[in-house]
């Protein structure tokens, strides 16, 4: 694909702007290089303004009457009508300065929208601006703490691979001592490669395997009840948290937990919760005699459309916008309407979810993403080779994976469980019903 | 001799320029209506001890060193100037720091610079008392906090207590220096009580106070905006969130080791001024943290002031106008995410 952009053009030594008098194309015309698109005003004087390229005028970012300084991007041209373009995200990278907020992510995405160009009267009215430091997230800049950087700096870490917590997902120095301490829980899973793992408890092996874009965390209100009685082993994925990345496919997913089994003296009781579930069936089947019992939350063995486009949204969400608004925008694909309804529940919940969207960047899910889309569908026959004690824990509201039941039917001597009204977040919708029917199968197995 | 009562800070003012009188026959004070109406001999006279009554009954202990002048700011704080390069060790009241365009070459041209200028031999022992500060609803031209100006003016000291026991103690510092000291005295902290120890003390110029430890951020505030500070630490407090206050009282000069020292402990600062931001305190703090601290910084710095314009008559606007502990907990809030 090729993209094209329209500048405002530089006419004389002392241009600095110009104002857009019109338009002579619109979005969606096909224009010929050499083509008269534009009218611009500058110093008195009109210009005709000639396309650089043809191709077809897919977006135009300043209106008649703007003023644009030299160089501002005012249109942009694709090859092909219907070739994939993304107006905003072209304007983000034009203009990394107009991406700096002024506060919240609305503002980020207004000023992202409206990049180069000014509109005369808002220049004249501009809000005094609040200073707030940049998001790390979809900027070309990570915002770290000078604190952090320093600390970073005396424990020789790489500052720029810490997920921050901070406003805007700012790293500060609490996260470099959070990232620092879960480097110490590393284990090697492969060549060169370490996963953060989790460890906590006495008593047999059990493996948590977190879904698609969550880390550990997602096991928060089971796992104290589990350390109580087993040694719980829970890892975060490649590209996770501390985990080394980049990410990786659903197999190497398996491989890893695999590798994490042999360290804990497996065979172990494996729990994994939607992808994690995905990688938990592949470990079962790649290598059997590690896994001691598979429980299986809210799984899937072919992703839905919906399944698909959430996670797509999920990416792109997670490339353009804060952690908290990403998690706001999940929580109605992931939460029954009862969490939603209570809202103390619901913000505490979301707070936790933005904690854990924090941890993962958005290379690791547009990889995670991109594993799950290639590993749907394929192992839809090899269910029936599953020998291991298999529990799946369906949600009755599950928006995303709603064939947990077809999966347990294809899993010899299953047993299934469906929690009424949860939604695919089971963890976090209903944590007791979902600690109890763990602890349940687990003492059966 | 360090008893301590319940004084208020005007009070407590009255009470230093009375010691530094009784344990120095050079000092005198001089301002509009500081002894009161012209007659400072008799008896029976009501005398008005300054717009705001802070200096009164001196006049009756002192009746030859307390010295009404004309309405001339420029006269009174030049013949305090002159006074003091020549042998004598004036308090001069300038009622309003509001006023201080009025008479402001004496202090900064010949005050600020005579020691400088005669290498050393030459001393100016000045003290310029003033009210500052918004908040009683005395409009635009009498509610200012320009303690920046006299702060920025290399030569002349600026100090600003924030409470009853250290107005004493500063001001005793104050009077004593040998230099020009600008001391300030918030209007609206005057009539505030709190605990003073009887007797002769000085509080050291140039000396911050903590007046609070925390660990998670550091509020920093001078004069009127100390208590703010402290009312947001106990906010913050039950939020969870610990904050130290440090409060400044010396402007200049700056304690900037103590400033470094909250910073690296804290990492995080938010400053408070009554003033407005353009080259301000507030401004000036900010800088250093970002100069001389850059990697204690854990949060951005940021700055709770005056808007930068003139200070409102009405209650209402008065009240949006001012930093408040509201406004400091939200700041907070906001760098700590």
């Amino acid at each position: 694909m090729s993209v094209t952009a329209i500048r405002m053009p530089k006419l004389g030594m002392t241009m600095e702007e110009g104002t857009i008098v019109e338009w002579r194309v619109a979005p969606g015309d096909r224009v010929e290089k050499g083509q008269l698109v534009l009218v611009i005003e500058s110093e008195k004087n009109e210009a005709e303004i000639e396309a650089t390229a043809s191709g077809f005028l897919r977006h135009v970012y300043a209106a008649p009457g703007d003023v644009a300084p030299c160089g501002a991007l005012l249109a942009a041209l694709t090859e092909q009508p219907d070739e994939a373009f993304d107006a905003v995200a072209l304007a983000a990278a034009e203009a990394p300065a107009a991406r700096r907020p002024a506060a919240g992510d609305a503002v980020a995405l207004a000023a992202a929208e409206a990049p180069a160009a000014r509109r005369p009267a808002a220049a004249a009215s501009a809000p005094a601006p609040v200073a707030t430091s940049a998001p790390a997230r979809g900027g070309e800049r990570k915002a770290i703490a000078p604190a952090a950087r320093a600390l970073a700096k005396q424990l020789g870490l790489d500052a720029e691979r810490v997920t921050g917590s901070g406003p805007g997902g700012r790293v500060t120095r609490e996260d470099v001592e959070a990232f620092a301490a879960a480097r110490e829980r590393l284990v090697p899973v492969a060549s060169g490669v370490a996963l953060e793992v989790l460890r906590e408890g006495q008593g047999a092996p059990l493996l948590l395997v977190p879904g698609f874009g969550t880390d550990v965390s997602s096991f928060a209100a089971l796992t104290p009840r589990l350390v109580e009685r087993f040694r719980v082993w829970a890892l975060n994925p490649r590209g996770v948290g501390a985990s080394d990345g980049p990410a990786a496919d659903v197999p190497t997913l398996a491989a890893d937990a695999a590798a994490v089994c042999a360290a804990a003296g497996g065979p172990v009781h494996v729990v994994g919760a939607s992808l994690g579930a995905a990688a938990a069936l592949e470990l079962a089947l790649a290598r059997p005699e590690l896994v001691r019992s598979l429980l299986l939350i809210t799984p899937f063995v072919t992703a839905t459309p919906r399944l698909l486009a959430a996670v797509t949204a999920w990416c792109r969400v997670a490339a353009e916008a804060s952690p908290a608004t990403l998690a706001r925008v999940l929580a109605p694909l992931l939460f029954s309407d009862a969490l939603l309804a209570d809202e103390a529940l619901r913000e505490r919940t979301l707070r936790g979810l933005a904690a854990a969207c924090a941890r993962v960047p958005p290379a690791t899910l547009e990889r995670m993403a991109a594993g799950l889309a290639a590993w749907s569908g394929t192992r839809a026959k090899d269910l029936a080779r599953i020998g291991a004690p298999t529990l799946v824990l369906a949600a009755g509201a599950d928006l995303l994976t709603p064939d947990g039941e077809a999966v347990a039917r294809a899993i010899p001597g299953a047993r299934y469980t469906v929690v009424p009204g949860s939604g695919h977040a089971l963890a976090s919708d209903a944590p007791g019903v979902l600690g109890d029917a763990t602890l349940a199968w687990l003492d059966r197995t | 001799m360090t008893r301590a009562r319940t004084l208020t800070f005007g009070q407590a003012v009255n009470e230093a320029i009375r010691i530094a009188m009784e344990t120095d026959p050079d000092v005198i004070l001089l301002g509009e209506d500081v002894a009161g109406g012209g007659a400072r001999t008799g008896e029976d006279v009501d005398e008005m001890g300054g717009v705001l009554g802070t200096t009164r009954g001196l006049v009756k202990a002192f009746p030859d060193r307390v010295l009404d002048t004309p309405i001339s700011e420029m006269g009174l704080i030049g013949t305090a100037v002159g006074a003091a390069a020549t042998g004598l060790r004036p308090i001069a009241e300038l009622m309003f720091i509001d006023f201080l365009g009025t008479c402001l070459d004496p202090l900064l041209n010949q005050a600020a610079k005579l020691r400088y200028m005669f290498g050393g031999k030459a001393r100016v022992p000045l003290t310029v008392r003033t009210v500052t500060g918004a908040g009683m609803q005395a409009a635009a031209q009498h509610s200012q906090s320009l303690y920046w100006i006299t702060a920025g003016i290399p030569g002349l000291k600026t100090v600003i207590p924030a409470t009853p026991h250290d107005a004493k103690g500063l001001l005793l510092a104050a009077i004593r220096d040998d230099d020009p000291v600008i001391f300030c005295e918030p209007k609206s902290l005057l009539f505030v009580p709190g605990e003073v120890p009887e007797g002769d003390y000085e509080v050291p110029i140039g000396k911050a106070r903590l007046s609070r430890e925390g660990t998670d951020v550091s509020l920093i505030g001078m004069g009127a905006t100390v208590r703010m500070c402290e009312q947001a630490a106990d906010q913050l407090a039950q939020e969870g969130v610990s904050a130290e206050v440090l409060d400044l009282r010396s402007l200049a000069p700056l304690d900037e080791e103590a400033i470094l020292a909250t910073l690296e402990k804290t990492g995080s600062v938010v400053v408070v001024d009554e003033a407005t931001p353009r080259c301000g305190i507030a401004s000036d703090v900010a800088a250093l943290c970002v100069d001389r601290g850059f990697d204690f910084l854990n949060a951005p710095v940021r700055r709770v002031t005056a808007p930068h314009a003139p200070v409102p008559f009405s209650k209402t606007l008065e009240e949006a106008y001012m930093p408040s502990a509201a406004k400091i907990v939200a700041a907070v809030r906001e760098v700590r995410g």
